[in-house]
């Protein structure tokens, strides 16, 4: 059976000579992964529509329950290479690509997370440097937010109270004295109340107003260290990219070089 | 299958990228009609690969020495290198007969989601051949896709500093094909790098 969708694509993977398995995030359909036969050809007719995040319209063909339809068309709407093509600014997508295939599961339906990515691919590529990686940071933070896993930081998460030590096993900042008897002798990590004010914002502004948040550098820092640990104990392994970001962060030579 | 002989044959063969349990049958079965000097060089190649084939210290191009024949050649102009992603790319590029420098095999291409970091790649190794070298070009040939790109991109900020001339294979149609069929990421990348005639 043929059927045709809208799909952004999240990740390819090599398989046998010359094909490729594409994982999407389609419009009807949630996650899904297709076959493409001999895409990596030259002369493919599927050119660079299945590069990561072009979103196109395709057309799978194979059974309703397929676990793998083949493409058979992919038409581009919008290639959003400009991200592909900005270094920094693909590796900071890659994080949000990877919590999307790690905490989302495969063929359910949901029309507002690819409408969510939709608007976040286009506002990136609008964006000006500058507020870059600010923007990333809150795109991270509403895609936790939209799927249910966001962090509770706006205070303490037993009984609403003041507090500033945030819990990653718990998910949510606890005051001392809801933390003492629920989580005594675990971990916590201590965050400002600027951070707080920014998280909050970032999930409450729509996200195309959201680069008129200037926060400071600290903030950013330790909010990205917070939402890192904050999926590290939920997945309970440290995302690849997240890894790949530090390592090449803390590679003197990189450093060196870029700065 | 009861054939323990044959079934084992199978499941070795299915080892083997791309090779599904009916394409390892077919390739028993074919094993088993040819005559018996063709099968045990089949063998003794898969053996002398394992045995004798490894990296060059150089370059990481596949070789039978420490030193590979592109790397020890005289003939080569040794200001140049080109950086591919595997062996099998640097065998194309050979294939043009266009290129007479040296070569760097990267042994794959960055991909944050995979996890795949510039230290699994041999990334490192060309900073110091270009620091070392009398190097003055780096030709950055990694394949046009994501992957490809994001390693390019990489290399270009870590290599610039050293004062290098750092250039990027062209991107667009390939010949013989018709303009009409190209996707617009394609013909862009064509039209931006077009040449003067």
């Amino acid at each position: 059976m043929l059927t045709r969708t809208e799909g952004i694509v999240l990740k390819t993977q090599k398989y046998g000579e010359a094909d490729l398995i594409v994982t999407y995030l389609t419009s009807d359909r949630g996650i899904i992964k297709a076959f493409a036969q001999s895409p990596r050809k030259t002369r493919s007719r599927f050119g660079s529509s299945l590069e990561p995040l072009t979103h196109a319209k395709i057309s799978l063909w194979g059974k309703e329950q397929a676990t793998l339809p083949k493409i058979t068309q992919s038409d581009i709407i919008n290639s959003f290479h400009q991200i592909r093509e900005d270094f920094h600014d693909f590796i900071s997508i890659s994080k949000l690509v990877e919590m999307l295939m790690v905490l989302i599961p495969e063929s359910i339906p949901n029309k507002k997370l690819f409408t969510f990515l939709l608007n976040i691919l286009q506002t990136i590529k609008e964006s000006e440097q500058s507020s870059k990686d600010a923007l990333h940071l809150i795109t991270r933070i509403r895609l936790l937010a939209t799927i249910g896993y966001a962090p509770r930081l706006k205070g303490c998460g037993r009984c609403g109270g003041k507090g500033l030590n945030f819990y990653p096993a718990s998910g949510t900042i606890l005051c001392n004295k809801c933390a003492v008897p629920f989580v005594a002798g675990q971990s916590y990590f201590k965050i400002s109340s600027n951070t707080i004010h920014f998280y909050t914002h970032s999930i409450e502004w729509p996200i195309h107003i959201s680069n008129r948040l200037k926060p400071r550098q600290e903030v950013l820092a330790e909010l990205s260290t917070l939402l890192d640990r904050h999926l590290t104990y939920l997945l309970s392994k440290k995302l690849h990219s997240s890894e790949f970001h530090s390592g090449i962060s803390g590679n003197q030579e990189y450093k060196s070089r870029t700065t | 299958m009861s054939n323990g002989v044959v079934e084992n044959l199978i499941n070795e063969l299915t080892k083997l990228p791309g090779i599904g349990r009916k394409t390892a049958q077919r390739l028993s079965f074919f094993i088993m009609g040819i005559p018996e000097d063709e099968a045990l060089s089949i063998a003794n190649a898969i053996i002398e690969i394992k045995k004798k084939a490894r990296f060059c210290r150089q370059c990481f191009n596949i070789t039978e020495e420490e030193i590979c024949s592109i790397c020890r050649s005289s003939q080569r102009n040794k200001n140049t290198i080109c950086v591919v992603e595997e062996p099998s790319n640097l065998i194309v590029i050979e294939n043009t007969k266009i290129y007479n420098g040296l070569y760097h095999v990267l042994l794959g291409a960055l991909s944050p989601i995979d996890g795949v970091t510039p230290e699994r790649l041999k990334i490192n190794e060309l900073v110091e051949r270009v620091k070392s070298g009398d190097i003055s070009e780096v030709i950055i040939a990694t394949n046009p896709n994501t992957k490809g790109e994001t390693t390019a991109q990489y290399l270009s900020q870590i290599l610039k500093p050293l004062g290098v001339k750092i250039t990027r294979i062209a991107y667009g149609l390939p010949i013989g094909g018709d303009i009409e069929f190209a996707d617009e990421v394609t013909l862009s990348k064509s039209i931006e790098g077009r040449n003067e005639m």
